[in-house]
């Protein structure tokens, strides 16, 4: 029960900030060029992405030896959650500026204003591009984080659950989600994968944990201790 | 094409920021794996080896960074008018 919960957690989460991203750019598109061309790219990068979670994730599940899928996805988790990581401590010592929402919804704004009224397909392409590309992420938490603890319903419902909660929001609110915690989010979800693809890629090496799941909480607290040094010893005045 | 060359490089930029961040995390990674698989280690001892490292290279490339942004940029050279 509690892996199913902290993989359905870990996938929610990891996909929420990406659909934020992605949120902001559907917004801006529809806000300024009306809704149905970016609407209709939305549909299409979803359909797109739900493909490809079917596909790779029965691939994955049922055709690779479960020791080489652990070592290969648990280096990659770890690889792709310490790039997260390393992003937040330099983000919160100040070394880098918060990702701002509000600034990336009037970036596409402003790139949307240029643009000549009659081609509706930019509308279409942007939100395609943007939702597609964002949503890669989304595609790879939840192949792995499901694919390699075999709870792959709980990651995918994790992940769809995280989408239609942010698009909801969206729909109520109709402007950037710029009070999300995003850094504070980033740097949640960069812990929990770096600690869950260390926890995999040493299963898939053939060593066993002490405690079983539980040494997952060993390593978090190991990589929270770890990154909060990181942002200690780094931290500077904060980029305005 | 432009289209498919940016998901490419976003495909690749989930995992890679930097080159050698990357590389030291494999080499890491691939020693552990050879201690217990082919030389037989005891796995405890290698686990807290693997977290250790994986933290400290964490720390190391962090400060790294933060060196490299603090360190000033050299002034462009004034254009011919």
């Amino acid at each position: 029960m509690g892996q199913q919960l902290f993989t359905f957690g870990a996938a929610f989460l990891g996909s929420a900030v990406e659909s934020v991203e992605a949120l902001t750019i559907v917004l801006a598109v529809g806000l300024t060029r009306g809704w149905r061309a970016p609407l209709y790219g939305t549909v299409a990068a979803l359909v797109s992405l739900a493909v490809l979670v079917v596909v790779f994730g029965q691939l994955i599940v049922e055709r690779v030896p479960e020791s080489t899928l652990k070592l290969v996805i648990g280096t990659l988790l770890l690889l792709f959650g310490l790039r997260w990581l390393h992003k937040a401590v330099l983000r919160s010592a100040g070394v880098v500026a918060m990702h701002d929402e509000e600034h990336a919804y009037r970036q596409t704004v402003s790139q949307l204003e240029g643009a000549a009224a009659r081609h509706d397909w930019l509308g279409f392409v942007i939100a395609l591009k943007g939702v597609f590309l964002e949503g890669i992420e989304v595609v790879f938490i939840v192949v792995a984080v499901g694919g390699t603890s075999k709870y792959f319903p709980e990651a995918v419902a994790g992940g769809i659950l995280a989408m239609l909660v942010v698009a909801a929001i969206g729909v109520v609110v109709r402007k950037p989600l710029a009070r999300v915690p995003e850094n504070t989010l980033k740097y949640a979800v960069g812990i929990i994968l770096t600690s869950l693809g260390t926890f995999w890629a040493a299963e898939g090496m053939g060593a066993s944990w002490p405690f079983d799941f539980v040494s997952i909480f060993f390593l978090v607290a190991a990589y929270l201790a770890a990154s909060q040094l990181a942002v200690q010893l780094v931290r500077r005045p904060a980029v305005a | 094409m432009r289209f498919l060359k940016s998901a490419a490089a976003q495909v690749i930029g989930l995992f890679v920021a930097d080159w050698v961040q990357t590389a030291v995390i494999l080499v890491i990674v691939a020693t552990a794996w050879y201690s217990i698989s082919g030389l037989r280690a005891a796995p405890l001892p290698v686990l807290i080896g693997l977290v250790v490292l994986l933290a400290a290279q964490h720390i190391w490339f962090a400060l790294a960074e933060a060196r490299r942004d603090a360190r000033p940029r050299p002034l462009p050279s004034p254009s011919p008018r």
